[in-house]
């Protein structure tokens, strides 16, 4: 009799994805899938709407990444009041930049600290009780407290630039409705330790090398685990260099060859497709030029150092080079490495954000621009989950009548599934029992591309785990709650 | 001591703990410190570290009456979740990291509608209304306490 375990939904990602591995008699992996219950309706509810409600209506998709939301919403009503890329003032600029790294920062922490490390530092087998950050504290109370410190810090840097932690309102079309005092410069400069940039910096660097010390002591798990040959995409600045707010697109294969460069991403429906199936509320984008079965690509951290030349801060740029070394310049296929990206990107942000501290144009008073309107705009970010994308058509009387979004978390819909794939293949199939180590690969191998769901409404007493095995007949052989 | 809202107001009546939060603010009320986000994270459990009363108000599905108000401990284990923690986890995390475990309360206030959308619905208003006055009488009352 076959049988078809699922996990509902997956633990530690936004919203509610659910895992369904099917088995033949013999107990060998013939199918596997993740379903995530994509939420659609957004772009139905904001037509109608005045364009310049955008930057703040998208915040109701999700809890985790509003500003992501917002500083894409803004950029393409940017195209629409004629101050496009280019065309912002430096405040507007410098400052959006600012909340935006502050984002990355936060969120990077978080992701590698609070659910991340506890996998690696505890183990993959140890019991989910205690693998989490209370677990880390037991392990290590001070790289704990800097995970919470580093977090409390990107959001402060976000209140400051946003307005506000709900609904911020920082980012209009043509610019930025505030500039960063310098009562709130000098708090993020020179506050009372830990909480200033140079303290950030250094714990950013000590992330990172503490990653590399545990790279190097267990190779086979980080390199071998989910690894799988992809395409990647992008933004990069126009020059190469990493860049998470604008730039053009670019994609590379699994070799580094460049399928797309220097593409403006108000084209990107030239290049980019969304593929959809029967069993996936979720859609399936790909790169045109190499079809349907080929174009998949992966987005995120681990694209981004295989598709940016170089990164412009000092300190990353030299752990950027030893991240590249490590596979002689190729791109990097390994799943896991997600999290060295991704601390190489922490990294970056912390510097980025000293040196914007730093740029007195934060305190300039010419916020915002018009020009000559346009019908419509795209906007792209680099979101911490990867490359974001926002397209709006507006009426002449200002009303939004499309709406168009791809979130990180559907670019990376197919690596996601090849991930729990390859779990299924190397770690389930034909074992005579599933353990909760076993459940917990298929959630690590998720985990490395950070999904966020859209879970912003949460209320009390959701989201429990519930593994269920089931035979071909639909019967519930075995149920877990976690 | 702290009230933290929790929730999305652009998803109707997930909104009720900033709202509720919103409403308390405006009452000045001496030695209340207010705050809200979209939901609770782990630097939460700073600031519950640094008080000695925490109520966490959030919007509740299923609820059979208006609002429930309950206490809340450290959770044994941190439960595996989102990104997102729940209350008993931040307190778990203030406790881990910080050694404080504050007297910490959930007024959990009944919703109806969390789709997306503007403003809170008809019931949640009268459920936020009978919350807020509990919560005013309530924190009065510790404050009355030597």
């Amino acid at each position: 009799m076959g049988q078809k375990i699922t996990i509902e939904p997956v633990t530690r990602v936004e919203g509610h994805g659910k895992v369904t591995i099917r088995l033949d008699d013999d107990g060998k992996v013939v199918q596997s899938r993740f379903h995530i219950v994509e939420f659609r309706g957004f772009e139905r509810f904001v037509q109608g709407r005045p364009y310049w409600e955008a930057p703040v209506l998208v915040q109701r998709l999700c809890g985790i990444c509003p500003v992501s939301h917002h500083l894409a919403a803004a950029k393409a009503m940017d195209v629409v009041v004629g101050a496009g890329p280019g065309k912002l003032t430096a405040t507007a600029e410098k400052m959006r930049r600012l909340m935006h790294y502050g984002q990355m920062l936060q969120s990077h922490a978080l992701h590698f600290f609070h659910l991340s490390s506890p996998d690696f530092l505890l183990g993959m087998d140890a019991d989910p009780a205690i693998r989490n950050i209370i677990g880390i504290a037991a392990l290590d109370k001070d790289l704990a407290v800097q995970a919470v410190l580093l977090r409390k810090f990107g959001q402060e840097i976000i209140e400051a630039t946003a307005g506000k932690k709900i609904h911020g309102t920082g980012a209009v079309p043509g610019g930025i409705n505030k500039n960063l005092s310098p009562e709130e410069r000098d708090r993020f400069l020179k506050g009372a330790a830990p909480l200033n940039i140079d303290q950030m910096i250094a714990w950013a660097q000590a992330a990172v090398a503490l990653f590399k010390d545990y790279q190097k002591k267990n190779k086979d798990v980080v390199d071998g685990f989910a690894a799988f040959p992809s395409n990647h995409l992008s933004l990069v600045r126009k020059d190469g260099a990493l860049d998470f707010y604008h730039g053009v697109l670019r994609a590379v294969d699994a070799e580094g060859r460049k399928v797309l460069d220097d593409v403006d991403y108000q084209d990107y429906l030239e290049h980019i497709g969304e593929e959809t199936r029967t069993w996936s509320y979720m859609k399936f984008p790909y790169l045109r030029s190499l079809g349907r079965a080929d174009g998949w690509y992966r987005v995120g951290p681990l694209a981004r150092l295989n598709t940016c030349d170089y990164i412009p801060s000092p300190l990353a740029q030299k752990e950027f080079e030893i991240y590249k070394a490590y596979t002689d310049g190729k791109p990097n296929n390994m799943s896991l490495h997600s999290h060295w990206a991704r601390l190489i990107e922490l990294l970056h942000s912390a510097e980025v954000i000293k040196e914007l501290l730093l740029d007195k144009d934060l305190q300039g008073t010419k916020l915002v621009k018009k020009g000559k309107r346009a019908p419509e705009g795209v906007g792209l970010i680099e979101a911490p989950r990867g490359t974001l994308f926002h397209h709006y058509r507006v009426s002449a009387d200002d009303q939004i009548t499309m709406a168009n979004l791809i979130v990180s978390t559907t670019n990376n819909n197919e690596p996601m599934n090849r991930a729990v794939h390859w779990v299924a293949m190397n770690v389930l199939s034909e074992k005579p029992e599933i353990t909760e180590g076993m459940l917990n690969r298929l959630e690590v191998a998720i985990r490395a591309y950070d999904p966020c769901l859209s879970c912003a409404t949460h209320a009390v007493g959701r989201m429990p785990l519930d593994v269920s095995l089931v035979d071909a007949n639909g019967q519930v052989l075995q149920r877990k709650v976690r | 001591m702290l009230v933290l809202g929790i929730g999305n107001p652009g998803r109707r009546d997930d909104g009720l703990g900033a709202a509720l939060v919103e409403r308390l603010k405006r009452r000045r009320l001496a030695n209340v410190s207010c705050d809200a986000n979209y939901q609770l994270n782990i630097e939460d459990a700073l600031a519950c570290a640094e008080h000695e009363v925490v109520v966490f108000v959030d919007a509740a599905r299923g609820l059979r009456k208006p609002f429930s108000f309950s206490k809340v401990l450290p959770a044994a284990g941190l439960p595996a979740l989102s990104h997102a923690l729940q209350p008993g986890a931040v307190l778990a995390v203030a406790a881990g990291l910080y050694g404080k475990t504050p007297d910490a309360r959930l007024l959990a206030v009944r919703g109806h509608s969390f789709a997306v959308g503007e403003g809170l619905t008809g019931r949640a208003e009268g459920n936020l209304a009978l919350a807020l006055a509990f919560l005013v009488d309530f924190l009065k009352g510790i404050r009355r306490c030597p």
